[in-house]
């Protein structure tokens, strides 16, 4: 009798499993929104509040996912390549659009989002969304990379914000001597084995007139002497000589930890760390924080990494139209400005830079908007995914121990760049 | 007693249907993927059938190598201390004191805490400027803010030590219930001929306990053999690729990549390196096992 009793609930268990695997749970009258949590909340009920009185009859479902661009990647990925159709709306880096695009992922935007309309939001993050000719994103977030200051320690010694690289080395290096506290450094940065660290990279060798891939973007150009110079330069100087070995376990959450504990002269971020740096109950240097362009090499240019979310409609949702009012309300001027205003992030909208109200709370957004201007995006394919994991490889090995062989490892990583783009090449999308 | 074997069946039905479901099927897929050039990035080549290629491709890409060899360095060390550090523990577990209910239960701890949670608090553990690691350091050593993730010499220790401390416990479960069939009569009259304590154990205990300590390295092995979670959390394979694990190396190859072939022959050559392991240790240990029990 148990056995029995015990299979017949072993079998309503397996068929409760199977209900769930055969369940739809999209109805016509909710709108899913993939996300991952934002830093308040607050605005993203908002836009909802907004677009559920716009829309009378609708609810919007909100999906939580990872917060590390590479888990979220894998998660919305899977639920594209199933075809999910309760997917409406999710946030794209920006650098996906080419994979996702060529993957057949996202819906082109052109019918909904017209030219006159793109040209109010800031140009670098409407050409990344661009593929081929049309458009695929909408930028609710612009992201570009920026150097942190210590303004106290700079005016301290007499020291204007450095220009080159080589200058902040020695500002560093005169700082920490003087100062001799040992548990202050001269830099922060983001330099473990992840996709921050092609950010880091890109924008020493591209200061320094390299790439990482050259102009057909079918080759790789890190086995050139300029690109090889500059992750030599990361190596001595910057991991070597004024930073600490434990930035090569460093994403951007401790790397920020250890400016705002004061321990650092310098420190590259993007523009979230402003916020958090100037926020007396989170930071000891709230107050004496400097922002400026990153530097570059002698005859180079500052280069700053493109980065940020734009929203991004699924081909697979039954209720395309439905998805883009709510994306028109995300990218709308009301929420951008709370986005700005409560989230001090970079929004899509280029009048917000210079609203009085916007710049009043983030003095940094007129920097901010320069530097987006000339920002960098990354490799705009769609083998960027392995690219970045043989970048990654490359540029670990080559900074985490002092005697790398540089150039065999630029070599192989250049070798195995090549062997993913060939692919590209050869399998020419008809 | 003398039903049919249709009954069995009726009962296993529901269990087979589920191991069909989410353990053979899988397995049969990703079999059937790793002869097919499938990348998520070109939709456009459909799922081609390439033969053995991407196991030749296999065989010759240097990262899966170093990636498999890492794994079973990875295993060997942890596998061992492990049931080193088990016995220890079981034997300790095994002694009649006050409180031993408390410290058994104490004991399971880690190894009741997913390996995510304890994966991010190594992972803090080991930071160099608010690790607690540093804090116990001498003031000379401090001075140079260890950062063993940051190494690529120390990271691979510095996650077998995470998985030490987490699954030992598991090993000193498996032995202690060993420990725990040796009848005290044998005890006794070890102790009635005159043996010493360390001859007791050489020549009562250990030959006893042996099933269970095999037993516990089969377990630990095929499970360390599967090291993700762990790398995920800790390190993502850095630095310089001194943690890439090859269960780590194939969900990236897949996830990250979308190289479902060539992600899917790297699966199916994990799952052919555990099978054969496993198969090895059933042969030598399984082998000791009935011998063990026949006595």
């Amino acid at each position: 009798m148990e056995s029995r009793r015990n299979s017949a609930r072993v079998f309503a268990a397996g068929l409760f499993l199977l209900s769930l695997l055969c369940s739809s749970p999209a109805f016509a009258n909710e709108l899913r929104f993939l996300t991952f949590k934002p830093p308040t909340m607050r605005v993203w009920e908002r836009a909802i509040a907004i677009f559920e009185a716009q829309n009378p009859g609708t609810k919007v479902v909100l999906e939580l996912g990872p917060h590390s661009s590479t888990e979220f990647h894998d998660l919305v990925t899977q639920k594209l390549r199933n075809r999910d159709p309760s997917l409406d709306v999710f946030f794209m880096d920006v650098i996906w659009p080419p994979e996702f695009v060529a993957a057949g992922w996202a819906l082109p935007l052109d019918s909904y989002f017209p030219v006159a309309e793109r040209e109010k939001f800031l140009r670098a993050p409407i050409v990344a969304n661009t593929y081929r000719g049309r458009i695929y994103g909408a930028p609710v977030f612009v992201d570009a990379s920026m150097l942190y200051y210590r303004k106290d320690l700079l005016q301290k010694y007499g020291f204007a914000p450095p220009a080159t690289w080589p200058e902040l080395v020695r500002q560093a290096q005169t700082i920490l001597e003087r100062e001799n506290d040992p548990s202050l450094s001269g830099f922060s940065g983001q330099f473990k084995q992840y996709e921050g660290l092609v950010c880091n990279m890109m924008e020493y060798i591209m200061s320094n007139g390299g790439a990482l891939v050259d102009e057909t973007g079918l080759t790789s150009a890190l086995d050139e002497p300029k690109a090889r110079a500059a992750v030599r330069f990361v190596r001595d100087k910057i991991v070597g000589e004024i930073g600490r070995k434990g930035m090569l376990a460093y994403q951007e959450p401790e790397s920020l930890a250890v400016f705002a504990q004061g321990k650092a002269v310098f420190h590259r971020n993007w523009p979230y760390a402003w916020e958090i740096s100037n926020d007396p109950r989170q930071s000891k240097v709230s107050g004496a924080v400097g922002l400026s362009p990153l530097p570059y090499f002698p005859g180079g240019r500052s280069v700053s990494t493109l980065g940020g979310w734009q929203l991004a409609i699924s081909r697979f949702s039954r209720q395309p139209e439905l998805a883009w009012k709510f994306i028109a309300v995300m990218t709308g001027e009301q929420v951008q400005k709370e986005i700005a205003l409560a989230m001090g992030r970079g929004p899509g909208r280029a009048r917000l830079y210079r609203d009085p109200e916007v710049l009043e709370k983030n003095p940094q957004f007129a920097q901010l908007v320069e530097i987006v201007a000339r920002a960098v995006p990354r490799p705009r394919t769609p083998v960027y995914a392995p690219l970045s994991n043989i970048m990654q490889r490359y540029f670990s090995a080559a900074i985490a121990v002092p005697d790398s062989n540089i150039e065999q490892l630029a070599r192989i990583a250049a070798r195995d760049m090549n062997r993913v783009l060939d692919l590209l090449r050869d399998h020419a999308q008809p | 007693m003398n039903e049919s074997p249709w009954v069995a069946l009726r009962y296993l039905f529901c269990a087979l249907v589920l191991i069909g479901l989410f353990f053979v099927f899988p397995i049969l897929d990703s079999l059937r993927l790793s002869f097919f050039r499938l990348i998520l990035a070109f939709p456009w080549l459909g799922e081609k059938f390439v033969g053995l290629e991407n196991y030749r491709d296999l065989f010759t890409d240097p990262i899966a190598f170093k990636a498999l060899l890492t794994t079973l360095v990875f295993v060997a060390v942890t596998t061992s201390l492990e049931v080193t550090f088990g016995l220890g523990i079981a034997l300790v577990l095994n002694e009649t004191f006050r409180g031993r209910g408390l410290l058994r239960a104490l004991v399971l701890i880690p190894w009741a805490i997913p390996t995510v949670v304890s994966s991010q608090m190594w992972r803090f553990i080991f930071n160099d400027q608010y690790g607690v690691l540093n804090a116990f350091l001498p003031d000379a050593l401090k001075a140079s803010y260890g950062a063993p993730l940051a190494d690529p010499e120390l990271a691979p220790i510095a996650i077998m030590i995470a998985e030490v401390w987490k699954t030992t416990s598991f090993a000193a479960l498996i032995i202690l219930a060993g420990l725990q069939s040796i009848p005290d009569e044998l005890y006794e009259a070890g102790s009635i001929d005159g043996m010493s304590s360390w001859q007791q154990f050489r020549n009562i205990t250990l030959p006893l306990v042996k099933p269970a300590l095999l037993l516990a390295l089969l377990f630990r092995t095929i499970d360390a053999l599967r090291v993700f979670d762990l790398v995920f959390v800790m390190t993502q394979g850095g630095p310089a690729d001194a943690t890439n694990v090859i269960q780590y190396y194939g969900y990236k190859k897949i996830f990250a990549e979308g190289m479902v072939g060539y992600g899917s022959a790297v699966a199916v050559g994990i799952f052919i390196v555990s099978l054969v392991l496993s198969l090895l240790y059933i042969r030598t240990v399984g082998a000791r096992l009935l011998e063990a029990e026949a006595k």
